[in-house]
């Protein structure tokens, strides 16, 4: 059977979209990880992890986005995840506050524009 | 004493009386003539020779018609007369020996008996002469007188008797050969040393027409010879003549003449007959014409019969040899060819049992197979006969093989074999020959189409799922049934597809392309559409992307009908995309229905289609069918009718997944199999319980199928999206835990369980590990996503392992609450 989750990469100027599909538990959560971060170039500004067309993400993905924070971090590169409010993603994100680790926004586009746009 | 037949005939005897009296008469008259004593009286013996005289004339005269009795009497007056004579002589004179004549007669003429009548008679009449005469010496005068004629009688008597023996012999033993020749059947001819017929027989008369009195006498040569052979018949003739062997006999075939000038065809044994220094040929002819007509006729009949034999023997060969070549045209599988080949051989040459053997492409023979009973039949005669490469009869004719050739090679061996009496023989090796070659080639052919067939099937087998997947809640099966017949195999296929969020896509699709092209198609369709739906489209977008690149990539112009189904168990829904595909079949209490929808056409017909998702309800207790064609399709008959009698069928199927395609396929496919490939494929959405208990091996992979049963699960006990959701995340977490505690429980695998009261809902979990609060980076997000979207969670660890109860009251969420 294929993976559960699908991982479909685009790039957007200088940041780097990550579109999951799918379920990500902790069978698929690992690989997921290394995906996306290989999918990720040193001159990358940032990565957009877009969540909005996964159907299910338990703790395990959780972890999976935390150490992709850090490692993103290391690289003084930065992660927004794209996670709509009212989807089930949404809400274990919010329970994690996940937004003390990296900013979560409702759709890819501002996710893209607040890459692009450096923080204060 | 046997009487002997007289001799003599009364003519005879009647002149010879006569000569007798006129003899007498003239001596006596003479005896006067001459000077004689006075005692005697003339005139009383002139008298009596006149009356001598007269009588005669009168026998003479009458000789024809005088009877025996009538010669007596003038034989008794003789004796008369002689008395008187003798009376009027006197006793001086020698008349006496006259009564010799009458005894010589009496004797000669008479039987004995009335010849001794005669004499006695004679003795009275001169014993009263004597007694008349008064004379001295009258006893001697009487005894010599009487003696000397019945003694020379007597003697007379006794020598005619022998004579008289003999000479009849003579006459029977003629009469009997001449009998015997006249009534024999063929012609008995004696010629004398010139060749003049000496006997001449009836038969001969009957044969050639000439009476024995023309015959007799006649150069046989001239008689009855054709005269182109007459010098032949002379040589032929002499040379036995010639031979001076007594036994010498020679039978040759002739041709002869009959007195009308016809001649006819004779056989002709003659024998070399010496007799007293004379040398005869005696011959036997027999007219052979009829002999000869029946013996052509008999020929002709042995000839019309072996002509018929031999029609019949090769009629009889002919068939054998074509039911052969029919039973090996008859399949277009190569095990059917096989299966009735061995029982045709079996049949036709009245073997006990046959065995086809076929060679791989290396030469070596294999059991291709074999008549009941036959078993291995003669496989060491097989490879003989393979390498021989000729048909041959082995083990005392017991055993008959036939190397079974295409294009010169010998790509099997048929062998049969036949228990005493039966044996083989040379026709039974014609008839083989004959049959081997056809056989070949019919056995080469459907080993090539088989091959193909074959690889076809292989690749159409190996894009089809192994196994389809374990849906918790949902039950499957399908059947793939190649074509039986035709290189119709690949263009069918199915697909279970399990999409994230609990759905699962079902997907039946027929290639129109038959064959490698087929399966091949059917391959990139498969893939394709397996990484649209994980891509996450809708129904109707597969569809039309399938459609693209069936449009863009197909060689020529394929096309193919399909159904692409989305069941989504948690919302008891079914969706679907219909493109030219016959209609899917719902089973839901009792009853069945087509899913008639939005069709449209089918993939690779135009650019840019639509296809449109349809929904329809699909309860737990409901199920689903899909089918190709290859199901419906009768020949000669409409579409709708293999629709109704599918639907028909359906409905008396037994009501699980298995059953139900083991039912349509027993029912609705022919024996023999369907013309077509058959594809089936059935979802069964299972009622839900009102509790359940499942176990999971502690693996990863348990997680999907867990949540997806959780989904059906919750929705049908009233859940929300968010709360099933919520309450899959949370139960998700602690079967992840249970899943990473399989390092302290050795794999054992673990179970979840769950039971509703009213609103309030209960999900346990329980593996046999030990517990920990925290999973390796988990940093206790597991435990606290548990307790943030449960009501209560407690974990109870214990000695059988640790289990975790979660629990949830439905329909009171806080942002309801707020």
């Amino acid at each position: 059977m294929s993976d559960l989750t699908q991982v479909e990469i685009e790039q957007k100027d200088d940041v780097v979209v990550a579109r999951l599909t799918g379920e990500l538990d902790i069978s698929v959560a690992e690989s997921t990880g290394r995906k996306i971060a290989e999918a990720v170039p040193s001159s990358a500004r940032g990565v957009v992890v877009d969540m909005s067309g996964l159907e299910f993400m338990d703790s395990s993905g959780v972890s999976m986005l935390f150490g992709l924070a850090r490692q993103v971090g290391s690289h003084r590169q930065q992660l927004v995840v794209v996670a709509p409010e009212g989807r089930p993603v949404s809400r274990v994100l919010q329970i994690v506050e996940f937004d003390r680790a990296a900013p979560v926004r409702e759709d890819v586009d501002s996710a893209v524009t607040a890459i692009a746009t450096p923080q204060t | 004493m046997r009487d002997l037949p007289g001799l003599f005939d009364v003519r005879v005897k009647a002149r010879s009386l006569a000569y007798l009296f006129a003899a007498g008469a003239s001596l006596g008259l003479l005896t006067l003539a001459f000077p004689h004593t006075e005692e005697i009286r003339d005139l009383p013996l002139v008298i009596l020779a006149a009356v001598a005289y007269a009588i005669a004339a009168a026998i003479w005269a009458l000789a024809d018609r005088v009877r025996d009795w009538q010669l007596h009497a003038v034989l008794a007056c003789g004796t008369v007369i002689i008395s008187l004579a003798n009376y009027y002589a006197g006793a001086s004179t020698l008349y006496p020996i006259l009564y010799t004549w009458t005894a010589l007669y009496g004797f000669y003429f008479f039987p004995i008996r009335e010849a001794l009548a005669q004499m006695v008679f004679l003795a009275l009449a001169y014993a009263v002469v004597l007694a008349v005469q008064d004379a001295g010496m009258v006893v001697v005068d009487w005894l010599l007188a009487v003696g000397t004629p019945a003694v020379a009688g007597l003697l007379i008597s006794r020598l005619l008797r022998g004579i008289q023996h003999h000479a009849l012999e003579l006459r029977e033993s003629e009469e009997r050969t001449r009998l015997v020749l006249d009534t024999a059947p063929d012609a008995f001819i004696t010629l004398d040393r010139d060749g003049c017929i000496i006997t001449w027989n009836a038969a001969a008369e009957r044969m050639f027409g000439w009476t024995r009195e023309e015959a007799v006498g006649q150069k046989m040569r001239e008689l009855i010879m054709p005269p182109e052979h007459a010098d032949r018949h002379d040589e032929r003739r002499q040379a036995l003549v010639d031979r001076n062997d007594p036994l010498a006999t020679e039978t040759y075939e002739v041709e002869l003449v009959r007195r009308d000038g016809r001649r006819f065809p004779g056989e002709a044994t003659v024998s070399r007959v010496e007799e007293r220094g004379e040398v005869f040929a005696s011959g036997f002819i027999t007219d052979t014409t009829e002999r000869l007509r029946r013996q052509a006729e008999r020929e002709a009949l042995l000839r019309e019969q072996a002509a018929r034999a031999e029609a019949e023997r090769v009629a009889e060969m002919v068939s054998g040899m074509q039911a052969l070549v029919d039973a090996a045209l008859a399949h277009r599988t190569l095990e059917g060819i096989l299966r009735d080949l061995v029982t045709q051989v079996r049949g036709v040459l009245a073997a006990d049992a046959a065995a086809i053997y076929l060679a791989d492409e290396g030469g070596r023979l294999s059991a291709g197979a074999s008549s009941p009973g036959g078993g291995a039949v003669g496989h060491e005669f097989a490879i003989w006969v393979a390498e021989s490469g000729e048909a041959m009869l082995a083990q005392a004719d017991a055993l008959i093989g036939v190397p079974l050739l295409a294009d010169d090679e010998v790509i099997g061996v048929l062998v049969a074999g036949a228990e005493p009496p039966r044996e083989f023989g040379g026709e039974d090796l014609t008839l083989l020959r004959l049959a081997g070659e056809r056989v070949g080639l019919a056995i080469a052919h459907a080993r090539v189409y088989e091959r193909e067939h074959r690889i076809a099937e292989t690749l159409q087998r190996s894009l089809l799922p192994d196994r389809l997947p374990d849906l918790p809640g949902l039950e499957v099966a399908a059947r793939y049934l190649p074509a039986a017949s035709e290189a119709e195999v690949g263009g069918d296929w199915y697909d279970v597809i399990p999409i994230a969020g609990g759905a699962v896509g079902l997907v039946m699709g027929d290639v129109a392309g038959k064959g490698l092209a087929g399966a091949s198609m059917v391959g990139r369709l498969r893939s394709a559409l397996r990484a649209y739906v994980l891509e996450g489209h809708d129904g109707g977008r597969v569809v039309e992307r399938l459609n693209r690149l069936l449009w863009t990539e197909a060689e020529e112009s394929q096309m193919a009908t399909m159904l692409y189904l989305i069941v989504d168990p948690a919302a008891s829904t079914v969706r679907w995309v219909n493109a030219g595909h016959p209609p899917p079949l719902v089973m839901s209490r009792g009853e069945a229905r087509f899913l008639e929808g939005p069709g449209s056409v089918p993939l690779g017909v135009l650019p840019f289609p639509t296809y449109e998702e349809a929904t329809a309800r699909l309860d737990p207790g409901d199920a689903l069918l899909l089918y190709t064609d290859g199901l419906i399709e009768r020949p000669g008959e409409h579409l709708d009718s293999g629709l109704e009698l599918l639907r028909a069928t359906v409905r008396d199927a037994p009501d699980n997944p298995q059953g139900l395609l083991d039912h349509l396929l027993a029912t609705l496919v022919p024996a023999g199999g369907a013309a077509d490939d058959v594809a089936l494929l059935t979802l069964f959405n299972l009622p839900v319980p009102e509790k359940f208990s499942a176990e999971f091996p502690a693996e990863p992979e348990s997680l999907a199928p867990i949540r997806s049963m959780l989904r059906r699960w919750l929705a049908h006990a009233g859940a929300d999206d968010i709360e099933i959701a919520e309450i899959t995340t949370a139960c998700g977490e602690a079967a992840t835990n249970a899943i990473e505690h399989a390092g302290t429980s050795n794999g054992a695998p673990f179970e979840v369980s769950g039971q509703r009261e009213g609103s309030l809902v209960e999900i346990a979990v329980h593996d046999q590990g030990s517990w920990r609060s925290e999973r390796e980076d988990d940093h206790g997000r597991g435990l606290e996503l548990m307790r943030t979207l449960m009501d209560t969670v407690a974990v109870q660890p214990g000695e059988q392992g640790t289990t975790v109860s979660l629990r949830r009251r439905l329909g009171q969420r806080e942002g309801d609450a707020s």
